[in-house]
């Protein structure tokens, strides 16, 4: 290691032009903050001997500055005198009950940090009573004229150097240590992963050659944790990307088939159907129609699965297709965009007419259909020995139901379920729209 | 000049790893005194009147003990001082006392009803940097739940602002209003003795008092302004490498260990208000109009930047935060926590919301005002906005003045809910003073003032004004076993051309 810092700094400084920072060095080649800055001392002692003017320095001075120089010395802060500070320009509020006894005037310490060019800096050690510790802060290849460019490189080992672990820094870079510091295991690490993301990136752009040596091996553990935090956090999206991506391009399969069959009815109102066809069969379609909480019409969906598993195939599909003309005649003048859901019923009601009523007179004005059907009805009656009798009776019912206002075509609602099985059906039956109708 | 063991400006052989001794523990002991209640219990129905009634109905009896005390016997001539107990009780020509809440009408000071009538209220009205005018149209009133009367004499201008409670001595003239001859107010409350919560809590667990050592110190530092701009960033940089011990030789180093936390008193960020102001509102609309969220709007790197800062000082060093009246807070006195979610990094130092609502080491992000017990000591912060408002109210004061009388009015924001955004409290105001600090210190104010007031019940309070960072690069240095007060000034020597 004892020529490594050699070599980072001289690749750095003279290859790439840049500027090094104590701090830089110390994450760079691994060592205490205070043997870099003896480091970049030598290095700029041997080289400015070399040749002079090689390298440029800046330097820090800790220490109390002579008090009269406060407002000359320090830009930014000359407003600090500390003549002025116990000055009142009014009286003081009166009325307190005593007068506090006036504290005396005390001269506050006041140590100084400051940040100096090599071109400044014997000037500015002339204003110092006693200087603290003194020590170089950055070395360049030039002059340095916006003393702000240094802060890049503490940006650089934010963004390089954040794979160690914090905690861990004292030992080997000699921070403060703070043995009651905790530090909790993100259960959240987008950030860590995001910062690893550019280090590597700026790693590549800035400097390849001090990077690789000593970031690799530094605390694999909370790499390692960091990582399985994100793969397991963005695992999920991906894959619930995927799925809607199989979900949407599963739709357009199944309406290509249908157009292939139906080709006047696809161009009639391609949207309305493969929801058309998939109800009446199959099974999980049933869960569909619950959800949307139309209680009547699913009884007669069941009635009618049962009745429809009974026909033969030839029969259903002649049916269907029957239906499907039907319902596109019913329903086309009315409401042109109909929501997939009207329309799975729609096409039901005929079949339907035996078990649970009949319907008669259906209207629809408006988006609502009214009507009569003849409905059978339970009802209790006492007799006349005193008996609760429960009797069957045929009713004739009016009712009416609103036909939702047209929805978005595809309303894509309470996709897991409904929808993946939807999907399943539709793969089941990719070879053609007629084998699709012969299932079950 | 140089110290030996400070000149790090040698060669090799290069000095061994010697490690600078571990910081102390920081014994802190939050109070929550500011936290307002969460969710669908914040309401914000009711009537600011009450909290004028609270307040003089909580300082009424401290009042009057201190006017009873000092007036009881006063007599003017042969007439005797009587006290009344309404302000619309007083009769002409009669010497009394009399206790009330002031009440300033300024001729520049913002009128909520202005701003109604104007339907002006689209965004925060102008603000001043005073409230007096140069007619001097001022007025001050003293009210109480019967009324209001009006009170002159000299020596109440400037010593007293809306919202203080105090007791006026005088005779009501011809014209109505009362010529005030001496005022008196509650002056500091009890303060409560050192390690005084801590030890109370441990005897309450049956625990023996731990053998404390000497006591380190506690940094403040306030108004960063972080813009998330490359100017400023060598100057935080520096901050930084001084916190954690990495700037300076040993002797620097060993000196920095001693500091046990630092609190950082508000405006962290430099435009983040929710409610932007006038310029910043008229700038934003000088371009053109967006529809909904305009991603380009929002800059995410101030915030980045702090909590860059903040996860780098960590590590090493606890953290108190308050916000300020620049952060993305609410605006409203008692300012709340900024949200941990702003900080993804320095967040892994806090405990989790869900768990406690303080981190006793690592990052606290705080109220403002906020109090609590640090070292054992009471102290009181603010981010300073409550003196910024009162010194529009008075000329030609000293900040430490103001902050002393805070502390005597037992009010810290006394010009709440008047002039300055108040949470409306019901049943309770936390921004009243009930237990004395040991030490009260604001942010963002324009130098460092220190100053160490006493009460009559040998109360001694340390008032420290911390400047912002932004201007002044100073980092001020509170020692938390003597009480006294020491600044780090940073400094980037401009290069010469």
């Amino acid at each position: 290691m004892a020529d490594k810092y050699k070599e980072y700094l001289a690749t750095r400084i003279f290859t790439e032009n840049q500027v090094v920072t104590y701090r830089l060095l110390s994450r760079a080649v691994g060592v205490n903050v205070n043997t870099a800055k003896c480091m970049l001392f030598e290095f700029y002692d041997k080289q400015n001997a070399k040749k002079p003017n090689a390298v440029h320095a800046t330097f820090i001075l800790v220490g109390q500055k002579k008090s009269f120089e406060h407002t000359n010395g320090s830009n930014g802060s000359g407003h600090r005198k500390d003549e002025d500070i116990r000055m009142r320009s009014s009286p003081p509020l009166s009325s307190m009950p005593e007068p506090d006894a006036e504290p005396e005037e005390e001269i506050r310490p006041t140590k100084s940090i400051v940040l100096v060019r090599e071109e400044e800096l014997e000037d500015t050690k002339a204003k110092f009573d006693k200087i603290e510790s003194q020590h170089i802060y950055s070395l360049q290849p030039g002059p340095i004229e916006n003393l702000n460019l240094l802060s890049a490189c503490n940006h650089e080992i934010a963004t390089s150097y954040s794979t160690d672990d914090p905690l861990e820094r004292w030992k080997k870079y000699g921070s403060i240590h703070n043995p009651f510091i905790k530090k909790r295991t993100a259960k959240h690490a987008p950030v860590a992963t995001s910062i690893a993301a550019k280090a590597t990136t700026t790693a590549v752009k800035s400097d390849v050659l001090g990077l690789g040596r000593n970031t690799s091996k530094d605390t694999p553990v909370r790499k390692g944790t960091s990582e399985g935090n994100t793969s397991g956090r963005s695992t999920p999206q991906p894959a619930a990307a995927a799925s809607t991506t199989k979900k949407t391009g599963a739709k357009p399969a199944l309406q290509k088939q249908s157009s292939d069959i139906f080709k006047s009815f696809a161009k009639a109102k391609p949207k309305a159907k493969e929801p058309a066809p998939a109800p009446v069969e199959d099974e999980p379609m049933q869960g569909m129609s619950e959800d949307e909480g139309e209680d009547e019409e699913k009884i007669e969906i069941d009635h009618e699965k049962e009745a429809a598993a009974r026909k033969v195939r030839a029969e259903r599909e002649e049916a269907l297709r029957k239906m499907m003309e039907e319902s596109e005649d019913d329903e086309m003048p009315d409401a042109p965009i109909e929501e997939p859901e009207a329309m799975e019923t729609q096409p039901e009601e005929p079949v339907d007419e035996t078990p649970a009523g009949t319907e008669a007179a259906v209207t629809t004005e408006g988006g609502r259909r009214r009507g009569r059907r003849r409905v059978l009805k339970k009802k209790k009656v006492k007799d006349d020995d005193g008996y609760l009798v429960t009797k069957e009776e045929a009713v004739w019912e009016s009712f009416s139901e609103d036909e939702p206002a047209p929805k978005k075509p595809k309303p894509a609602p309470k996709p897991s379920t409904a929808k993946g099985k939807n999907v399943k059906v539709g793969k089941g039956g990719q070879g053609s729209i007629a084998s699709f109708f012969k299932k079950a | 000049m140089v110290s030996p063991d400070g000149n790090l400006l040698k060669g090799e052989p290069f000095p061994d790893d010697a490690y600078i001794p571990s910081r102390e523990a920081s014994a802190y002991n939050p109070l929550h005194t500011f936290e307002l209640p969460k969710g669908s219990d914040k309401h914000y129905k009711q009537q600011f009147a009450d909290m004028y009634f609270l307040r003089l109905s909580q300082l009424k009896e401290a009042v009057r003990q201190r006017a009873e005390q000092e007036w009881g016997d006063f007599k003017l001539g042969k007439e005797k001082a009587v006290k009344v107990d309404r302000v619309l009780d007083v009769r002409q020509g009669e010497l009394c006392w009399v206790i009330g809440t002031v009440y300033m009408e300024m001729a520049l000071k913002p009128n909520i009803l202005d701003d109604i009538s104007k339907e002006h209220w689209i965004f925060a009205p102008p603000t001043r940097d005073t409230y007096i005018s140069s007619e001097g149209q001022t007025e001050m009133m003293l009210e109480d739940e019967s009324g209001r009367l009006r009170i002159t004499g000299g020596h109440l201008e400037g010593n007293y602002v809306t919202g203080c409670v105090l007791a006026a001595l005088g005779t009501e003239q011809a014209d109505g209003s009362f010529e005030v001859i001496a005022t008196q107010h509650a002056d500091l409350p009890r303060q409560p003795q050192r390690w005084e919560r801590d030890d109370s809590s441990l005897a309450a667990t049956k625990k023996t008092k731990p053998k404390r050592g000497r006591s380190g110190k506690m940094a403040v530092v306030s108004g960063l302004d972080i813009t998330g701009t490359q100017d400023d960033d060598i100057n935080l940089d520096l901050l930084v490498e001084y916190l954690t011990g990495e700037v300076g030789a040993d002797t620097t180093q060993k000196q920095t260990s001693a500091i046990t936390r630092l609190v950082i008193a508000g405006d962290s960020l430099a435009h983040a208000s929710p409610i932007p102001s006038r310029e910043e509102f008229a700038a934003k609309n000088r371009g053109k109009k967006h529809y909904g969220y305009d991603a380009s709007a929002y800059n995410s790197s101030p915030p980045e930047r702090l909590d860059e800062f903040l996860s780098e000082i960590l590590p090493s060093l606890p953290i108190t935060l308050l916000p300020g009246p620049s952060d993305p807070a609410n605006v409203a006195l008692p300012q709340q926590p900024l949200h941990p979610a702003m900080f993804p990094k320095s967040r892994q130092y806090a405990k989790p919301p869900v768990e406690s609502n303080e981190s006793l080491e690592g990052l606290d992000s705080v109220t403002n005002p906020w109090e609590g017990d640090i070292e054992g000591w009471r102290v009181l912060g603010t981010g300073g906005q409550t003196i910024s408002d009162l010194l529009k109210y008075i000329d030609n004061v000293n900040i430490l003045d103001v902050m002393e009388m805070m502390l005597r009015w037992r009010c810290i924001a006394p010009t709440a809910p008047d002039t300055l955004w108040c949470y409306p409290f019901q049943d309770d105001d936390p921004l009243i003073v009930k237990d004395c600090p040991h030490i009260y210190f604001a942010g963002n104010q324009p130098k460092v003032e220190t100053r160490v007031i006493s009460g009559v019940a040998d109360q001694e309070v340390l008032l420290v004004a911390v400047p912002r960072f932004s201007t002044s690069k100073t980092l001020v240095l509170i020692d938390m076993e003597t009480r006294q007060v020491d600044t780090v000034d940073l400094t980037i020597v401009t290069p010469r051309k």
